[in-house]
């Protein structure tokens, strides 16, 4: 028969970071469950590692952790234990009646060995004493009720001002995208090699078909007669006639944007295209085609 | 008739203490488990993250620290020590789980932890931050990165050795003496 091994304070570390093999472990946990020193070592083992843990480098987890974990939590929502009036009212009820016997100078038990020697009650002295315990007991019923509700609504209004507050945020971040590129007064500068010549007009096209969203901006257009407009067309992969996508004028510097036009969801664009039409814009596109450009 | 509740209904001061918080928590309040969070998510985080170097995963971990102790308050009794060490702790030991990808042990979490700060004082977590990483940067190279191998990696001493080529013994001790040297580091 082998010698049982001795447990060192080496192995309660390794015991205490669950690195040992099972057998390992169970051996020191056995160990550990008969010894109050080596309980207490290992109780001064886990503080130290705790102290170590601490060594980390701090770090925050993201703002929707702490909503996931609150929604969680809603989700889970305890029950908070209450008391049971019916219950109270029965043994109220007892008590009384061992009461009113020992009033009337008789043994505990007594009180149900004859009812006659009883004072007579009518059916509203029978009745009375319980209306109070059932309007008690259906009070918390509607109490109880009334306070789930509450939970429930507070609950949802917590998350919904959670949501709100998301959809602020990003419907700020979005206006401020927007106000950046349709400002009159925002610096537009286009790039280009150092000593190239003189930009020619251009235009840039950004598209989601599935969405119909679409970003416009042109830079080095020439100047408009007033009553002479700029229009956008988006030319169908599909082969049906150019929808309409908006009109625009070159602002001094010859800049000019179309941001989210109004365009059915779902169609693959071949191409873009713009025309000069007159004011107001029109229906289908006058040629010529001042720029063009096919879809990647 | 409903029990007292205490503070359901409005925020628990920021300075409670961790076992007034974990009797609110016993009893449902969301408060003070929004307190207890704000209060030990970031150590429960980080200790998680070293380990797993998952944001996403860590994210878990955290959530599911903080859960057990909304369903099981009890989980954690004072006589057991810090709350906020034994969350490090916990976490720790989860994520070694999640990194080993198996199943928690049952026993994980029941952890008696001898501290002498309180954790729940950010000034005192601060400093006892600060100390630790001091002491953890004075200790001899091959101890300090035997233990962050052991604690933060979660590799067995014979996997230590192994990687190392030092003695199973070796090993050991370093995990052992830089434990010590931490522990001398904050006396009783």
């Amino acid at each position: 028969m082998s010698e049982p091994r001795r447990i060192t304070s080496e192995d309660l570390a390794l015991f205490a970071m669950q690195l040992l093999p099972p057998e390992e472990m169970a051996e020191v946990a056995a160990y550990v469950e008969q010894s109050e020193d080596a309980r207490r070592e290992l109780a001064e083992i886990q503080g130290d590692l705790a102290a170590y843990a601490h060594t980390v480098d701090m770090q925050s987890p993201s703002a929707q952790a702490r909503e996931r974990l609150m929604k969680q939590v809603a989700r889970e929502k305890k029950a908070i234990p209450i008391d049971r009036p019916v219950e109270a009212a029965d043994s109220s009820v007892g008590s009384e009646g061992v009461a009113a016997t020992e009033g009337f100078g008789r043994g505990a038990g007594s009180i149900y060995s004859s009812e006659e020697e009883l004072p007579k009650r009518g059916f509203a002295g029978k009745v009375v004493p319980w209306v109070g315990w059932a309007v008690a007991a259906g009070l918390s019923l509607v109490a109880g009720d009334l306070y789930k509700q509450r939970e429930t609504l507070r609950s949802a209004v917590t998350e919904q001002a959670s949501r709100i507050d998301q959809l602020t945020a990003d419907e700020a971040a979005a206006r401020q995208v927007l106000d950046a590129m349709t400002d009159s007064t925002a610096q537009r500068v286009t790039l280009n090699v150092k000593g190239a010549p003189p930009a020619v007009p251009q235009g840039r096209a950004t598209y989601v078909a599935s969405k119909g969203t679409l970003i416009f901006t042109a830079t080095n257009l020439a100047p408009l007669q007033p009553s002479k407009t700029y229009e956008l067309w988006l030319i169908p992969a599909a082969g049906q006639n150019p929808i309409a996508a908006g009109t625009f004028r070159p602002d001094a510097r010859g800049n000019a944007s179309v941001i989210l036009p109004p365009l059915p969801k779902g169609v693959e664009a071949k191409a873009f295209g713009v025309t000069v039409e007159d004011e107001g814009g029109a229906t289908t596109p006058t040629l010529p085609i001042i720029l063009v450009g096919a879809a990647g | 008739m409903y029990r007292e509740t205490g503070l359901v209904n409005s925020p628990p001061p920021s300075g409670q203490d961790d076992a007034a918080l974990l009797a609110l928590v016993q009893r449902g309040d969301e408060y003070a488990m929004a307190a207890l969070f704000d209060r030990y998510s970031k150590i429960v985080y980080s200790v998680a993250l070293r380990v797993l170097r998952d944001p996403a995963a860590a994210e878990d971990v955290l959530q599911e620290v903080f859960m057990q102790i909304w369903r099981n308050p009890d989980g954690f009794v004072a006589t057991r020590g810090s709350l906020g060490g034994w969350l490090a702790v916990v976490s720790r030991n989860r994520s070694i789980d999640a990194l080993r990808r198996k199943r928690p042990t049952e026993s994980v979490d029941d952890i008696a932890l001898a501290s002498n700060y309180n954790l729940a004082d950010e000034a005192e977590r601060n400093s006892l931050m600060e100390k630790a990483r001091e002491v953890i940067t004075l200790l001899p190279v091959e101890q300090r990165k035997t233990l962050e191998m052991a604690f933060f990696d979660g590799l067995t001493h014979s996997e230590i050795a192994e990687m190392t080529g030092d003695p199973l013994g070796t090993v050991k001790t370093r995990i052992r003496s830089a434990l010590t040297s931490l522990r001398k580091a904050f006396p009783a």
